[in-house]
């Protein structure tokens, strides 16, 4: 022990990946690394934030980072007045984001604390009416993106440009639409953070309390008190159950459960009258509820991980699945009274077991965390899934759009660019086509793009640590423990280099129980219909669109998340051992070893 | 009022008569949980055997014997007063009942003798507040009506052990010295250990701690074997935590029958979980039964048997736990409102 480094390496050592050079092109000045920031960044700890952003960011990419370092920080250091932690900081290193919590002045501890209490007062006072109207703002900006149109601009325009007296152009349209799509999405964040860390903070004080009072208890009992609520977040995947019993209704079941592809399948569904109303459902349901991303452990963090609408075969493999459990007399509903039914048990049997005085202040913050909860939950329907599906999707549209009049070879060679380059690219294709003429375009972009293809893939092939610089003696910012599930006992594990002896992984218990079996390691989406029944599902994270795939495997390991996360949550749900935040089992174990998960301990053994 | 009393449902759990285990069984049997058949010679019962003036005999003796006397001389002066016991009690008034009474409950179990347990259950022993665990006899793997009355009066005896006397030399408990005696069917004990109904660690009450070791329960109870140890979540049922140990040795039945035996463990058994988990999960069931119908934090042992759970599992017996029942609880977040909770949360866990 004597031998474990008290300190990870400083962030300005980290040297560049062979290739990389000239990396920091990719991203804003403000985002990196300077020499006379180096002092202070030196003296802080920071991690990278695998839980949001476990891939190299592609430049365009950039902003999702942005908008929640501004919303979040202004938020907790600004407006709550959030005691004990300003924001959290980032740099973006190698491509990969780092993250900082900065703690707030001890000094203020006291006044901040006055002003929290009058202000988050008003918002648990008035929870459910602020969330309604939170609705509101949200998905008025929603349709505001939605209704944009990022199509290639006409030879000649509408008749309606003139007889409406529009008195400007679609050029001009093009150039506000992509600086409206870009505010809008910041503006966004900002209401993301109206709600989240005061949702965090009243449930993370229900589970400081419980911890107390029953030492031993688990953060999986904790959270059967306090979930169970049949929220929007599970509304895509009980469509999707819904529209199977529909199939089965409509007596077209054996069709969809050997249809190959969704086009297909539509197609020849499209000749009955009982297939063409399934359809017409299908395209009913699938707006706005199959906006939702397959993207595992942030959805919407990355601008290629595309919603089930624009990749139907992904809800399709679903619903072949369920359309099979239906015809073997199983039942597919969740069942929710059932839970909500063990929710009462659950916390009724640990009220009684507190002493006299505690127990109207344990209803009081049970019921504070149930009412915050539905937010915690349903916020990534709105935010990540719908608002973010939707920017990526027009995002995309822009690049066809831009591609097909001359600025990049390809559409994709847009998110090489950082957004800033982007508006650049529309004012060159624009005023050429203003004036008729040939825009700089892809002549210009070209040898940008293919040197930063080149150092993307020198970026993709590194492996970035698990966290840099002076780790505090002990961790206790809350929302580092609760969001990312790092612990004083994590930074340790990293600092000692456990688990690299390669048979053993730690990470967080997500859900009780001991299990063996085949591993298989599901990296994307696509790779969901290849586990088999019994096999330990081992991923970087999961997705609530990945539903239909926990009814064929026996435990899951994720990289990232705590015991929030939505891996934990389900396995809890079906009853399956989970370890989660295990931090590289994704890189650890290869399809086919056999693992043990111990869900208890939150170990991950590899057997052979 | 019998002097020889069954345990069932109906039974008063009277310490008065019955003494702390018996009276614990009695609870166990109240509470509708799997125990052995058992029943009890009672405090008035040893009074009739032993008689008044043997009683008065054997007062004087032990009150010469001086507390703080060598311990070489304070067992030597036990032994004396407690053959004297055996001796005086060789004709006593119970025998016959002692014996029918066995007699029945062999023909309840089936078995011409069937083995049994004899334990001492002394008054003031096991109550609340009070813990003289492990102070007097039990003798296990016992059969014959002959051996039974012979384990009786050792019981009785063993009120004048040297420990017993050093004891009460110092005052305690006060009172008439008498006990009870309970007599319970032999569970063939494949496992066996303690559990209680708080963390006695942490005084934890949403858990059920259990330990456990192979074979018979002593060598734990005793101190001599280290268990493996389960914690249980009471409200939930899942077991959070579980530190198996390898366990070398086992007390278990002697070959002959009667008595025990130590033996060791082959592997890989040896480092197997001595419970599973659904044996677990029926004794922290039972266990919270039981601290339902007390009303108050329990203790107690089991043993499991050969055969299936939840059938397999039986509770020898329990009484209320002593360590942390003193204490108030201590609440967390008094009549805090929920809003100072989380700014208390909030700025607490910057210090």
């Amino acid at each position: 022990m004597t031998t474990t480094p008290t300190s990870f390496e400083s962030p300005y050592e980290v040297a560049t990946p062979e290739g990389a050079d000239g990396w920091e092109q990719m991203y804003n000045w403000y985002h990196l690394r300077g020499e006379e920031r180096r002092a202070d960044d030196e003296q802080r700890f920071w991690f990278h934030d695998r839980l949001h952003h476990p891939r190299v960011l592609q430049p365009y990419d950039e902003i999702q980072c942005e908008c929640w370092w501004q919303a979040l920080g202004a938020f907790n250091t600004r407006i709550l007045a959030m005691p004990p932690a300003y924001g959290v900081d980032q740099r973006i290193i190698n491509g990969y984001l780092y993250v900082s919590p900065v703690p707030a002045d001890p000094a203020q501890l006291q006044a901040r604390a006055e002003l929290f209490q009058r202000r988050a007062g008003h918002y648990y006072d008035n929870w459910d009416a602020i969330y309604e109207e939170w609705k509101q703002k949200v998905t008025a900006r929603l349709r505001e993106i939605r209704a944009m149109d990022f199509s290639p601009l006409p030879d000649i325009e509408d008749e309606s440009v003139v007889f409406d007296h529009r008195g400007y152009s679609s050029g001009y349209r093009m150039i506000q639409d992509f600086h409206r799509l870009v505010v809008v999405m910041y503006e966004t964040y900002q209401y993301h953070f109206e709600m989240l860390n005061l949702g965090y903070a009243a449930y993370l004080t229900l589970f400081q309390f419980c911890k107390q009072a029953f030492p031993n208890i688990t953060d999986q009992a904790i959270s059967r008190m306090v979930g169970g609520l049949h929220v929007d977040l599970y509304r895509p995947d009980d469509e999707l159950k819904r529209l199977s019993k529909e199939a089965v209704r409509l007596g077209i079941n054996d069709e969809v459960a050997s249809a190959d592809s969704a086009d297909a399948l539509f197609a020849r569904l499209r000749e009955s009258d009982a297939g063409r109303e399934w359809v017409a459902d299908w395209e009913r349901t699938a707006d706005p509820w199959f906006l939702f991303s397959t993207d595992p452990g942030h959805p919407g963090g990355y601008h290629d991980s595309k919603p089930w609408i624009e990749d139907p075969d992904v809800p399709l493999a679903a619903v072949r699945e369920y359309v099979a459990r239906l015809r073997e007399g199983e039942e597919i509903d969740r069942p929710t009274a059932q839970v909500l039914a063990e929710r009462e048990r659950i916390a009724g049997e640990y009220r009684k077991l507190l002493p006299d005085e505690d127990r109207e202040a344990f209803d009081e913050m049970l019921e504070l965390a149930r009412t915050v909860f539905v937010y915690i939950e349903e916020h990534n329907i709105y935010i990540e899934h719908w608002l973010w599906a939707t920017f990526w999707r027009k995002s995309r549209d822009l690049a066809a759009a831009l591609s097909a009049m001359g600025a990049f070879d390809a559409p994709e060679d847009m998110f090489l660019l950082r957004r800033s380059e982007v508006a650049e690219a529309i004012y060159d294709i624009v005023a050429a086509w203003s004036v008729g003429s040939r825009p700089r375009g892809a002549d210009y972009w070209r040898p940008i793009i293919a040197e930063r293809r080149r150092i993307y893939e020198a970026l993709k092939a590194w492996d970035p640590p698990p966290a840099l610089g002076p780790p505090p003696e002990e961790v206790n910012e809350p929302f580092t423990v609760m969001l990312w599930g790092i612990t004083t006992d994590q930074v340790a594990a990293w600092l000692s280099g456990a688990g690299e002896d390669g048979k053993t992984l730690q990470g967080q218990a997500g859900s009780p129980g001991v299990v063996e079996g085949p591993a298989r390691i599901v990296k994307t989406v696509e790779e969901l219909d290849d586990v088999q029944h019994g096999e330990v599902l081992i991923c970087p994270a999961t997705s609530p669109s990945w539903s239909p795939v926990f009814s064929r495997v026996v435990a899951t390991v994720s990289d990232v998340g705590g015991v929030m996360s939505h891996a934990a949550i389900i396995c809890r749900e079906y009853g399956l051992p989970a370890v989660v935040g295990t931090g590289g089992a994704v890189r650890s174990i290869a399809t086919g070893q056999r693992v043990r998960v111990d869900g208890d301990r939150g170990i991950v053994t590899i057997l052979e | 009022m019998s002097v020889i009393r069954w345990i069932g449902p109906d039974e008063p759990p009277d310490p008065t008569q019955l003494g702390g285990k018996g009276a614990g069984l009695a609870r166990l049997a109240a509470a509708g949980l799997r125990a052995p058949p058992a029943f009890v010679i009672t405090v008035d019962g040893y009074r009739e055997a032993v008689g008044r003036r043997l009683a008065a005999e054997l007062e004087r003796a032990a009150a010469t014997i001086p507390a703080d006397a060598p311990s070489a001389e304070l067992e030597r002066a036990a032994a004396t007063v407690r053959a004297r016991v055996v001796e005086a009690t060789a004709h006593h008034p119970l025998r016959e009942d002692l014996a029918d009474a066995y007699a029945r409950l062999s023909e309840r179990v089936g078995e011409t003798a069937a083995p049994v347990a004899v334990r001492s259950s002394a008054v003031g022993e096991d109550a609340a507040g009070r813990s003289f665990a492990g102070e007097y006899d039990t003798q296990l793997w016992v059969r014959g009506a002959d051996d039974v009355d012979a384990c009786v009066r050792a019981c009785w005896a063993s009120l004048y052990t040297a420990r017993a006397v050093a004891y009460r030399a110092r005052g305690e408990p006060a009172g008439e010295v008498a006990m009870a005696v309970c007599v319970q069917q032999m569970v063939d004990a494949r496992s066996a250990g303690v559990f209680m109904t708080l963390d006695p660690a942490n005084g934890d009450r949403s858990t059920v701690v259990v330990e456990s070791v192979w074979g018979l329960g002593g060598p734990l109870v005793g101190g001599e074997a280290t268990p493996d140890r389960f914690v249980i979540d009471k409200v939930t049922g899942d077991i959070v935590r579980r530190e198996v140990v390898s366990k070398p040795h086992e007390l278990g039945r002697h070959s002959s029958g009667r008595g025990t035996e130590r033996r060791p463990v082959p592997t890989p058994r040896c480092d197997d979980p001595s419970l599973s988990d659904a044996e677990l999960g029926e004794l922290a069931r039972m266990a919270k039964r039981v601290e339902e119908h007390a009303g108050a934090p329990q203790d107690g042992e089991f043993a499991v048997a050969a055969g299936e759970p939840p059938d397999n599992v039986h509770i020898l017996q329990c009484r209320p736990e002593t360590a942390w029942s003193r204490r108030a609880q201590r609440p967390v977040a008094g009549r805090r409102s929920a809003l100072e909770s989380v700014v208390s949360t909030l700025t607490k866990e910057s210090r």
